[in-house]
């Protein structure tokens, strides 16, 4: 097992300063800097002349070749400091420090709702596979993975709060909080959890189709096999057969998916976030790449790839645990 | 944004030192040396040091002149005071704004500014903002939103009204003088102004901040355009500032523009992290920094929302009340970023005002669900948006080709069809309401494709072998007519795009429209590489800043435009003083620039807004109701009955 970790790892490492170095080539490769977006401005009065466009490029250290400033990204990030965000002057760090904590509550929650959902619901579609409630339950989900995400909140914004205004089920239209940062610790809870609701609910609907059609489809392969009819030739309950033998059997992709979900986990969602105002990764990633903010770029790139890579790497684990045949070794 | 508009002063202080070539060569390079990469050019000494003369030397020799010190808020009174008012609240109140009538009605009684105590000091007006903050550094800002908040917390000596005119404000200016060389401008502040840390703001925190925006190892973006056009700034006292400049020129009033830092608190800083962003103590004052204005920023949820409150040390020194109190107690900027939340969140009431797009104006703020708590206005605004032409590539080098254009384009469908009818047709640089603009009237451009076909016959470009397109034999190539015209991905100006290309088919040319990311396009044009494109422009307080828009090699001259007689008249109505005989220099670049067509001027883009039925007090300038003295100042709450 060991052996097997380390070599993963190693391998790992590669993959990341593959990864990284492509990723910083071609953020640097795309037309513009940081500067071409000060100068976005509409008012001509604003300049910024060539001298002084040319001090600010080496003051960010953008003066020299790409794979020069690579080799300073990477040996800094060595170091542990992932630089300083160009655009708003402050460490990369932080940065993805104050927004992780917004993107994983979303996230975090829609992810577990989800698989919390989606497993009884996809058992559920499998017993009753070909009945009415079945069909219709099944319409329903393909409804909603087919229900744009940025129209499914508009909508909710609208209903819970503008019409529902004045109401108790009156939701609040964006943002993370109300409150100020001195009212008492729970009340701020609170009013946070109160302003997730609609953008879990856009987060969890549409993986949650996904995921319930997923594990019946798994299911419905699995329930074929011979060793199904061996379980109800002996006796067994359909609950039984369909819990204990059938599912157990699914769960390899159903790892692999868990395991694929770890990086979406902090990377949020760009539409939701933007339409919410919620201050999570998936603006910063977004803004960070309009702005040309390569700190920022660099810093949200190595995240996502280590925690793809560490989410591969768990969900072999997990194979051997799910599955007694698979050996790590 | 009042940044942008006042005219920052600042002084300070070397003390004593009256010789800038006596001034050490700098703790600056020290700190560089630090670093391993020296940067170039010490801060503290001018290119062309020079004594710094003694205040009695200045004031024997520099024959003041008394320059206008005026109070935005009381200009604006008194401007009022003359208009006719069209009708009473209540009727604005009720109106919708469909026509022009509806919309001058509500303009003239919503924006009165408060009678005795009709204003509600208490209130918090929540005011809508597109973006976060990048900093709240006043010398580190660049964006819009940057300098809206920042025209609030931060302290400035001058600012300018709807005629933007420039005066000192009497907020913070006791009297200002100009020298009758032109080359010298002496401040004298009030002596009851201070930091929201209760430290005063003298003079030398405005000399300490020149020397900071010059030092070239801080990244300042936009303020240091204009900065860079002083010789010194000296502080001979607590409350005395003297500009030297380094020609006399009309436009000298705008360079001394320059937000304010404190220079206890930054003196300790700077030279440890001249950055202003990485040490420790530079991101606490990024999160709560010291303000000189009339507001001071109390929380700042990144990503989220920013407050301020109403400072009373600003108002009132050692109990006595000093300056006009703020209508706001505080002010809360919201940030959204999606324009239909933006929307919502202002009929919901969480928001009082916001930029409405067109689209909205047109058709999501017509029903009872908007005015039930809202109202919009639109008022002129001078920002046009045009096609420009790269006059560096073969198609475009010929004048009759660019008005081959002009005369190809359907103006008439873009503005009724595309704009709704909101927008007026624009023919040049400046609008005609401009005290700048020429006194002609120009004709603007409209679709005739007879005259274009003629233009480019005559230019050399025909359909040589019937294949539907125009070519010309250019270096013994044949080169067909069809080119590309880059365009932001916004669906309006995509579809003028699209629009400009059917007309174009109708001639033989053939057109590629390509839209791309505003950073990319930004780009492209930044190095002229394209042959087209559509942008705009809004408009500089002061008829200069739009030659770095024509001057032969400007930086932002997108399409290589170059006439020696422009750059002349650029140059002398720098030099120029009287307002008229500006007027007539600029005036005659713009009938220049109609004639050579380097733009197919579209139209000119109005302000829209809509604002909560709660607020009064809104009044435009060119700039849109924010960007001048009073500006947001203006606006109020009415007490609750």
């Amino acid at each position: 097992m060991a052996t097997y970790l380390l070599r993963r790892i190693l391998l790992g490492l590669v993959t990341l300063v593959v990864i990284t170095l492509l990723v910083y080539g071609l953020a640097r490769s795309m037309p513009g800097n940081p500067l071409t977006v000060q100068l976005g401005e509409s008012d001509p009065s604003r300049k910024l002349n060539p001298e002084d466009q040319q001090r600010m490029l080496e003051i960010y250290g953008l003066d020299k070749p790409w794979p020069v400033g690579y080799v300073q990204w990477i040996s800094k990030v060595i170091q542990g400091d992932l630089g300083r965000s160009i655009t708003r002057k402050q460490p990369v760090t932080r940065l993805i420090g104050e927004r992780i904590g917004p993107t994983v509550l979303i996230s975090g929650t829609a992810l577990f709702l989800t698989w919390f959902l989606a497993i009884p619901l996809g058992l559920y579609a499998s017993a009753r596979g070909g009945q009415i409630d079945e069909r219709f339950t099944g319409l329903v989900l393909y409804a909603l993975y087919s229900f744009p995400t940025f129209v499914a909140a508009l909508f909710l914004q609208i209903i819970f709060a503008v019409w529902l205004r004045d109401t108790p089920w009156e939701l609040p239209l964006f943002g993370m909080s109300d409150l100020s940062s001195d009212a008492p610790f729970f009340d701020r809870c609170v009013d946070v959890g109160w302003h997730a609701i609609l953008p879990i609910t856009c987060q969890t609907y549409v993986v949650l189709a996904y995921n319930s059609r997923f594990i019946k489809a798994n299911l419905e392969e699995v329930v074929r096999q011979d060793y199904i009819r061996t379980a109800r030739a002996k006796g067994a309950g359909p609950w039984r057969v369909l819990v204990h033998h059938a599912f157990r059997n699914t769960l390899i992709p159903l790892v692999t998916l868990l395991g694929l979900s770890l990086p979406a986990l902090v990377g949020g969602s760009v539409i939701i976030e933007q339409i919410f105002t919620w201050p999570g990764m998936g603006r910063l990633f977004f803004e960070s790449i309009r702005e040309r903010d390569y700190p920022t770029i660099m810093g949200l790139t190595l995240m996502f790839s280590v925690l793809t890579l560490v989410g591969q790497l768990l969900a072999d684990i997990l194979y051997s645990i799910v599955d007694p045949r698979v050996n790590v070794e | 944004m009042c940044c942008c508009f006042l005219l920052f002063i600042a002084c300070t202080g070397c003390g004593g030192s009256k010789s800038v070539e006596e001034t050490p060569p700098s703790e600056l390079t020290a700190s560089a040396e630090e670093r391993k990469e020296p940067l170039p050019v010490p801060v503290l000494q001018p290119p062309d040091p020079f004594d710094v003369p003694e205040i009695d030397e200045l004031d024997t020799e520099a024959n003041w002149i008394d320059r206008p010190v005026r109070n935005g808020l009381v200009l604006l009174r008194e401007s009022q005071s003359k208009e006719k008012v069209l009708g009473s609240v209540v009727d604005a109140l009720k109106a919708r704004n469909d026509s022009p009538d509806s919309n001058a009605l509500i303009l003239s009684s919503l924006g009165k500014l408060p009678e005795n105590e009709e204003a509600d000091y208490a209130a918090r007006i929540d005011r809508h903002v597109g973006g976060d903050l990048g900093s709240t550094n006043p010398i580190m800002i660049s964006t819009s939103a940057e300098f809206d908040i920042l025209g609030l917390t931060g302290f400035g000596l001058f600012s300018f009204g709807r005629d933007l005119e420039p005066f000192a404000t009497s907020e913070t200016v006791e009297k200002w003088q100009t020298s009758t060389d032109r080359m010298l401008d002496k401040v004298v502040l009030r002596d009851d102004l201070v930091w929201s840390d209760g430290e005063p703001i003298t003079a030398y925190d405005i000399a300490f901040t020149y020397k900071v925006i010059m030092d070239p190892r801080v990244p300042v973006p936009a303020v240091r355009s204009g900065t860079d056009q002083l010789r010194w700034v000296e502080a001979y006292d607590d409350r005395t500032v003297v500009f030297f400049h380094k020609e006399p020129l009309a436009t000298n009033v705008w360079n001394i523009n320059f937000p304010v830092l404190p220079k206890h608190v930054y003196e300790k800083t700077w030279e440890a992290d001249p950055t202003l962003k990485d040490s420790e103590e530079h991101v606490q004052l990024e999160q709560a920094p010291v303000c000189g204005g009339p507001y001071e920023i109390v929380e700042r949820k990144r990503g989220q929302q920013i407050v301020l409150r109403r400072r009373e040390s600003w108002s009132s020194v050692r109990g006595k009340q000093v300056r006009d109190r703020p209508y706001f107690k505080e002010v809360r900027f919201r940030i959204i970023e999606d324009p239909n939340t933006t929307l919502l969140a202002l009929r919901k009431g969480e928001i009082h005002e916001m930029i409405l797009q067109p689209e909205q104006w047109m058709t999501q703020t017509v029903g009872s669900d908007f005015y039930e708590r809202n109202t919009k206005v639109t008022a002129p605004e001078w920002v046009s948006f045009h096609f420009g032409w790269n006059i560096d590539t073969i198609f475009f080098r010929d004048r009759r080709v660019r008005r081959a254009m002009s005369y190809a384009f359907n103006h008439d469908e873009m503005l009724e069809e595309l704009c709704y009818s909101l927008y007026d047709p624009c023919t040049g640089i400046f609008h005609p309401g401009a005290w700048m603009a020429s006194t002609k009237k120009f004709k603007p451009y409209k679709q005739d494709l007879d005259k274009a076909e003629a233009l480019l016959d005559e230019s050399g470009w025909i359909d040589s072998n019937n294949d539907g397109i125009r070519d010309k034999e250019i270096d013994g190539r044949t080169v067909p007519f069809e080119f590309s015209i880059v365009v932001n991905q916004q669906p309006l100006r995509i579809a003028i795009c699209t629009l400009l290309k059917e007309n174009l088919d109708q001639i033989g040319i053939r057109l590629n429209v390509r839209p791309v990311e505003s950073t990319v396009l930004q780009d492209l044009t930044l190095n002229r590489k394209f042959q087209a494109y559509l942008g705009g422009w809004g408009s500089g307080t002061d008829p200069d800043t739009s030659e770095n828009l024509w001057k032969t090699g400007a930086m932002r001259n997108f399409c290589n435009y170059s006439n020696p007689e422009v750059d002349r008249l650029y140059a002398e109505g720098r030099q120029e003083f009287d307002r008229g005989k500006r007027a007539e220099k600029y005036g005659r670049i713009q009938e220049i620039l109609y004639d050579d067509q380097p733009y197919t001027w579209l139209y000119w883009r109005n302000s829209f807004y809509g604002f909560s039925k709660e607020v009064r007090g809104y009044v435009f300038s060119p700039r849109g109701p924010y960007h001048y003295s009073p500006g947001f100042g203006s606006l109020w709450k009415p007490q609750q009955e």
